[in-house]
């Protein structure tokens, strides 16, 4: 049973490689990475064991194998779907119990390209202890045990989150979660460095941090190895017992999850708000411009794909006060990092639409009540956030002499790049995820053509906005107040008026090209 | 204007459409006169869809024109489109709206009058029966609610050709009646409906013209009398489309 579902899955992968081309260059590309990353580990792991002692050795091996612990627990949520060619809900019709589901879906994990170089990658960890010849024995059921935490920690994690994908509620909830720690991911790695770099001592923060790991769930199995060729058996008995349990626990969590999973309902209603509650289709005006800023608006304050773009609000200043400090110049010209990829956020606006875009297109409404209601959607977040980001850094770091020119640059940028991306998403559809998927989810058919496309739209932009910009810079360099409030009414005229020039040229091209881009957007791969 | 009021509710001339190497629409001609309840049936793949699309203004055809009420489709997608109430298959609605955000969103986009809007709403979620529901994210509809939210959709700017795309498709037989009622009532008083369907006797209940495709050309068209000939609809489409067996199965399907 278990060899039909790996054959099924192989033919699986054959199939689509075959198709896309691309994906099997990338899929090459990939399976080379993981060969050059398994030789290098493997010759790290003969160095240590020919020149280092027992001591750097433990430690090595409890913190690369905890890293390798968390690393498989959290990707199936980052980059939700990689192993969803075989999963529980596929295999639901067919008569299997929930025992012969679980060794089906641990042995895909296993001998998928991650897990096999896993596995070697943990058996080659053996070399480590072969002065050792005990440990060097007790050192493979160990691997063994550590490389299924491993798998059934991922298979877990992966059948909850697609379990809750029942609940959309729950699932934007994760997503939710999610977002946040992402947003504090740049305070926190800035913050652990910095922790370390004071400590001086890294190396023996590192070795302490092995000892606790080495007695929790995550770092127990890859601990016993070396407990053993130290001759601590009893703390090498101990931990194994425990990496033993946690794998137990996680297997008999995975069964109850799965077994959940198909007994609860597949969808659940979560939210209801009471009827007459519009939102933003009560306040804006009726008609084409009206009805898309309200949708537009509405998708930027609740769509995870778009609250994605919104990270990046906080994200750089917070980033370039830890790393440069308040004082320095990235600090201060954050606003316009802000700005720039506020402004190029919808250069492909069309894209999350999704087949919904064929509602836009039977309403029969004028490409231009299109474009304005799309990028008054955009300007109604876009602009409040670049203008407080610009103010707050401003009072931070007490430099308000600089404010105007500061803002002139940030709603320059901002506002040519809404007129830009009124013409390019007229002209362009990329896949993207859907709606009520993870955000960060990887999506098939991104090519990199699409890549090469943002950074031209970036480039029309800042030649659009060179006029603000550079009076901006001058005004700062001269300190010349005068100049500065000239380059803000620049930005402000120059910025309207490349507004109003793109949304006529973007609307008369998306009048010719709506039904082009729907057949587009319905050819993506799903 | 006289032009306008004579010409057919939609009339469809030479259509041709092709994806890649696959012929989905052969040069496909079709005249629905105003005021019909006409049906649009075929087989699986037959180009009812692909058809429908590219007279609705959202799939560019290859060869040939369509007009509703005298308005060339591609010539004048916006003033065609206005008069036209629209039910697509297999595409998704802006389902993180409500189902009242998302009706009230397709009126406002139609430019109906603010003060008109909340009563027309409030009309089609008692019609389809989501008043319930008016509040609930559409992405939590079940199947035949988002087909009828889509219809509501397709209802609200009171269009003079109603183009729907397997309309009844999961939806609950209350729910259908009534949508049939408002349909007959709506053709009665001079609208145009045009529906797809796989359900043969839907069709001939429904409809009073039929038109049978199949491999993206009109095999026979007219009133349903005329193409039924005596026999049901149900023997008339198959004699016509071909591919039945007379068979009881595998002999391992069979159960004794």
């Amino acid at each position: 049973m278990v060899a039909t579902v790996l054959r099924l899955r192989y033919r699986i992968l054959g199939n689509t490689l075959a198709r896309r081309p691309w994906q099997l260059v990338g899929f090459c590309i990939g399976l080379l990475w993981a060969l050059w990353a398994l030789v290098g580990v493997v010759a790290g792991f003969i160095a240590l064991n020919a020149f280092q002692g027992l001591d750097v050795a433990r430690t090595v091996a409890v913190l690369a194998g905890s890293a390798l612990v968390l690393g498989w627990t959290i990707g199936p949520v980052l980059v939700a779907g990689t192993e969803s060619t075989v999963d529980a809900r596929r295999l639901a019709p067919f008569p299997l119990t929930t025992r012969q589901i679980m060794s089906a879906l641990a042995a895909t994990g296993l001998t998928g390209i991650p897990g096999i170089v896993t596995s070697l990658g943990a058996l080659a960890s053996v070399v480590l202890w072969l002065r050792w010849p005990a440990a060097a024995v007790i050192a493979v059921p160990s691997a063994a045990l550590g490389v299924l935490i491993c798998v059934v920690a991922s298979r877990l994690v992966t059948t909850l989150s697609t379990g809750l994908g029942g609940h959309r509620r729950g699932r934007e909830i994760f997503g939710t979660i999610l977002l946040g720690v992402v947003i504090m991911t740049g305070p926190i790695i800035t913050g652990i460095l910095a922790l370390l770099s004071s400590a001086g001592d890294v190396l023996g923060r590192l070795a302490q941090a092995a000892v606790v790991l080495g007695w929790t769930p995550i770092g127990a199995a890859w601990a016993v190895p070396g407990d053993a060729a130290a001759g601590d058996w009893i703390p090498a008995i101990a931990k194994f017992v425990i990496a033993a349990g946690t794998l137990a626990v996680l297997g008999l969590l995975w069964e109850r999850a799965l077994e959940a999973s198909v007994s609860a309902p597949p969808r659940q209603t979560a939210r209801t708000v009471a009827p007459g509650r519009l939102g933003f289709f009560a306040v804006m005006p009726t008609g084409g411009v009206g009805a898309t800023w309200a949708r537009s608006l509405t998708a930027w304050l609740r769509d995870p794909r778009y609250l994605r773009q919104l990270i990046f609000v906080p994200l750089f200043p917070v980033l370039f006060a830890f790393t440069t400090g308040i004082d320095g110049w990235l600090f201060s010209v954050s606003p316009l990092m802000v700005a720039l990829i506020l402004s190029i956020a919808g250069y492909a606006d069309i894209s999350y639409d999704g087949t919904a875009f064929a509602s836009v297109l039977s309403t029969g409404v004028s490409g231009r009540a299109d474009r304005w209601g799309r990028l008054l959607g955009a300007a109604s977040v876009g602009v409040p956030a670049v203008t407080v980001v610009a103010i707050v850094t401003a009072a931070i770091a007490g430099t308000w002499t600089t404010l105007p020119a500061v803002l002139a640059a940030a709603l320059g940028i901002l506002l040519a790049g809404y007129g830009v991306s009124a013409v390019s998403s007229a002209l362009l559809v990329v896949p993207v995820a859907k709606a009520g998927d993870s955000p960060f989810k990887t999506v098939p058919g991104q090519t990199f053509v699409n890549g090469l496309v943002v950074f031209l739209v970036l480039g029309v932009t800042i030649v659009l906005a060179a006029p603000a910009l550079v009076l901006a810079i001058v005004s700062t360099v001269t300190s010349s107040a005068i100049l500065a409030w000239i380059a803000l009414a620049v930005a402000v005229v120059a910025g309207a008026g490349i507004i109003l020039g793109g949304i006529v040229v973007g609307g008369r091209t998306l009048e010719r090209t709506g039904p082009d881009l729907l057949a587009r957007i319905k050819a993506f791969p799903s | 204007m006289s032009l306008t009021t004579a010409a057919p509710a939609l009339q469809l001339a030479g259509l041709v459409k092709s994806f890649g190497p696959k012929v989905a629409v052969a040069g496909l001609d079709l005249v629905v006169p105003t005021g019909s309840f006409f049906g649009l049936v075929g087989p699986n793949g037959a180009g009812k869809t692909t058809t429908l699309s590219m007279a609705t203004g959202l799939l560019r055809p290859d060869a040939g024109r369509a007009w509703v009420h005298g308005i060339d489709v591609w010539e004048h997608p916006v003033e065609a489109k206005r008069i036209i109430g629209n039910l697509a298959d297999g595409v998704q609605l802006f389902d993180r709206l409500t189902g009242e955000q998302l009706i009230t969103y397709t009126a406002m986009m139609f430019g109906i009058p603010r003060h008109e809007i909340a009563g027309r709403v409030a009309d089609l979620l008692e019609l389809m029966g989501l008043q319930e529901a008016a509040g609930t994210i559409v992405a939590d509809y079940s199947a035949g609610m988002t087909k009828k939210i889509a219809l509501a959709c397709a209802l609200v700017n009171a269009p003079r050709l109603l183009v729907l795309d397997e309309p009844f498709e999961s939806v609950d037989p209350v729910s259908a009646a009534n949508i049939e009622d408002v349909l007959r009532g709506y053709t009665a008083s001079g609208g145009t409906v045009i529906v797809s369907s796989h359900s043969m006797d839907l069709v001939q209940r429904m409809c009073d013209h039929v038109a049978v495709i199949a491999e993206g050309r009109v095999l026979a068209a007219g009133t349903v009398e005329d193409v039924r000939a005596g026999q049901t609809l149900q023997e008339r489409f198959l004699s016509l489309v071909g591919g039945r067996h007379v068979s009881e199965g595998p002999q391992w399907l069979r159960q004794s």
